[in-house]
């Protein structure tokens, strides 16, 4: 289970003068601060996959950061579990999978050298890293290539690699920053066949992104972010029969562009 | 720590442009340019010396027993030339139409008895331009004729040889030096090695720093590796001790290449030379040499780690990291400057006053106790350098900007 409630981050502006114009007039920039994300709620149970959307800039990576530990809130609670999340950061780690559409691998190691390196970094035995690559390698058709040097990869096989680096240490729960973006259609299906496969384990999937479709296919509940707060927390279908009554109705045209 | 380090080393192995900079380079490539640059310069210079170069001797009739000398050295063909001696012009137009290569001038007042002549000013008309070293071939025969003209003059002056030394040169500086041979050499190139040494850990440290900093923030893989259960203190230390690996490999790489080929392009002579000169400086010094580079190789790894994590990508990096070399050579210079020593504000001074300890202990001059509080001194920057770069690490603006 995951659970965030009253989450909030703002970030010093360097140089208010390069803002682009649309910053200038976001509410959410208040003097030298820009609250990034203010009063973020959702919840996650155990075998959900919940979709994170809103426009671009909306907060959703940052909300994303907060849960994954890379970023600490200045307000609100993260549990995982029984895990306090802002209390105890390592050990959250130890429970989240963490895979981006931006995510890169290291170029100069093989396929199989990531994943063993993040095993080793969860703390993994070498005999369990070794059993874990060989089942994820089947399951993900990945033997061909997994002992070439990543950086000869092509997207789809990186994005496999990255998947398999994300959960090789068998996380509690997956969070993926809009990880189908930038994707061609093989490896976002990919993605798609690998979340369904999640949800098939009762692991628990929060994921952001701009295709509605992968929503109304993957989703059992949908929190909607606008300027940094929470507009829609609910099921899948609440927010289907919301949306039909015309919410938002520019956001959600946004929504469906992907752009903000 | 230990994972980092041994999968940043990993990497690092197999980047071809770390390799080439860090072991081809200074191996290969540096080695291969200074030995062609040796190999040509010293062929032109033979080339030089013995090309065979015509010539002409007006006012031959003053001087035959020179023109008959200058007519025994080898390479240079005598050519018979009907121009007035007084005519400067002709003589120039000679030149510069290239059928000689010079004309030497006899003056009218040559004689041995060069009490009454007054001094005797040949004059070489040739295109200085082109090296081929004429005045060098003509010196010899000059020099001979004119130690036998002083000799025979002094004597007729009725002077002996310890008068005619002191009237050919009345005073004289003479050193009595008391450095051995060691505190000399170590006074001539003390101050040099740290400033090779210094630039060299910087060298070898900045380009694996960029990679793994800002390199990886680019590629993506740093937000990746900020998530995984380690702290970022290892993270850090990780990173750090990559960054000061690289930089003590390739200073090593490069001042072993240099003694290597240096006795390969010496031919040998080189041996006596540098294992003389390292006998007489000990191993315990060359070990403490080294071992007050640690607190240095430490101070560049964290400084140009805390730019490269700074930065939003590589190129950025190595145009924050330029400057730093200008930073380092300054203190180091101002170590290789004669006159300055260890002692006052300068054993206070960062790398300044490593810089002159090594100077010191190449010398053989060092005092221990002043050595030892200045590697103190270093470790506690290196230290401190070190808690910045796992602070500016900490800093989410930093990581995220």
């Amino acid at each position: 289970m995951i659970s965030i409630s009253g989450l909030a981050k703002k970030f010093k502006v360097e140089n208010p003068k390069k803002l682009s114009e649309q910053d200038k007039k976001d509410p959410r920039l208040q003097g030298k601060f820009f609250h990034s994300v203010k009063g973020v709620h959702l919840r996650c149970e155990k075998g959900q996959v919940l979709g994170l959307l809103g426009p671009n800039g909306a907060g959703k990576t940052t909300t994303l950061r907060l849960l994954s530990t890379a970023l600490q809130p200045d307000a609100g609670s993260i549990q995982i579990g029984d895990t306090d999340v802002i209390k105890e950061p390592v050990q959250a780690r130890k429970k989240i999978g963490f895979l981006s559409g931006s995510t890169g691998l290291y170029g100069r190691l093989t396929g199989r050298e990531n994943i063993a390196y993040f095993g080793r970094l969860n703390g993994m035995k070498e005999a369990d890293i070794n059993q874990k690559i060989e089942e994820l390698g089947n399951k993900l058709d990945m033997h061909s290539f997994l002992d070439r040097r990543s950086e000869t990869y092509s997207t789809g096989m990186k994005q496999k690699t990255s998947i398999a680096r994300a959960v090789v240490h068998s996380p509690d729960v997956v969070i993926l920053d809009e990880p189908t973006t930038g994707l061609d259609i093989m490896a976002a299906k990919t993605v798609i066949d690998f979340i369904r496969d999640l949800k098939a384990q009762s692991v628990p999937v929060i994921f952001s992104t701009h295709h509605l479709e992968e929503v109304t296919e993957l989703c059992d509940s949908v929190t909607v972010i606008d300027h940094g707060e929470t507009t829609f927390d609910g099921s899948l279908d609440e927010f289907k029969a919301l949306s039909n009554d015309g919410l938002h109705a520019s956001f959600m045209a946004s929504l469906k562009q992907g752009v903000a | 720590m230990w994972m980092i380090f041994k999968k940043e080393i990993l990497e690092l192995l197999r980047d071809r442009k770390t390799l080439f900079f860090m072991v081809a380079l200074p191996i290969v490539v540096f080695p291969v340019l200074f030995g062609g640059v040796i190999y040509f310069t010293s062929q032109a210079m033979e080339e030089a010396q013995t090309k065979s170069l015509s010539y002409a001797i007006v006012g031959q009739e003053y001087a035959p027993e020179l023109v008959e000398k200058f007519q025994e050295v080898d390479n240079l063909a005598l050519q018979t030339l009907d121009v007035d001696a007084s005519d400067e012009e002709a003589l120039k137009a000679q030149i510069k139409a290239g059928s000689l290569d010079f004309i030497i001038a006899i003056p009218d007042n040559f004689s041995p008895l060069i009490e009454k002549s007054g001094q005797i000013v040949f004059k070489i008309y040739l295109n200085d331009a082109e090296l081929n070293s004429v005045q060098q071939r003509l010196n010899d025969v000059i020099d001979e004729f004119e130690t036998q003209f002083q000799r025979d003059a002094f004597s007729r002056l009725g002077m002996d040889e310890s008068q005619q030394v002191t009237l050919l040169d009345p005073m004289v500086l003479e050193k009595v030096n008391v450095a051995d041979k060691r505190e000399s050499v170590g006074a001539t190139i003390g101050g040099m090695i740290p400033y090779i040494l210094f630039i060299l850990c910087l060298q070898g440290a900045m380009l694996p720093a960029a990679d793994i900093g800002a390199g990886e923030k680019e590629r993506g893989t740093l937000e990746t590796l900020l998530l995984s259960p380690i702290s970022r203190t290892d993270i850090v230390l990780g990173k750090f001790l990559t960054i000061a690996t690289a930089g003590v490999v390739s200073a090593l790489v490069t001042v072993l290449s240099m003694a290597v080929w240096g006795v390969i392009l010496a031919q040998g002579m080189a041996i006596e030379f540098v294992s003389s000169f390292i006998a007489s400086i000990g191993t315990i010094d060359v070990m403490l040499v080294f071992l007050m580079l640690v607190p240095i190789v430490s101070m560049f790894a964290a400084i140009l780690l805390s730019l490269s994590i700074y930065a939003r990508s590589y190129k950025e990096a190595q145009g924050y990291m330029t400057p730093l070399v200008f930073a380092v050579i300054v203190p180091v210079l101002i170590a290789a400057v004669p006159g300055i020593e260890l002692k006052g504000i300068w054993a206070w001074v960062p790398l300044t006053n490593v810089a002159l300890a090594i100077k010191e202990l190449i010398k053989g001059t060092m005092d221990y106790v002043q050595l030892f509080a200045i590697f103190c001194s270093s470790v506690l920057i290196a230290g401190a350098l070190i808690a910045f770069c796992v602070y500016w690490f900490n800093k989410e603006k930093v990581l995220f900007r």
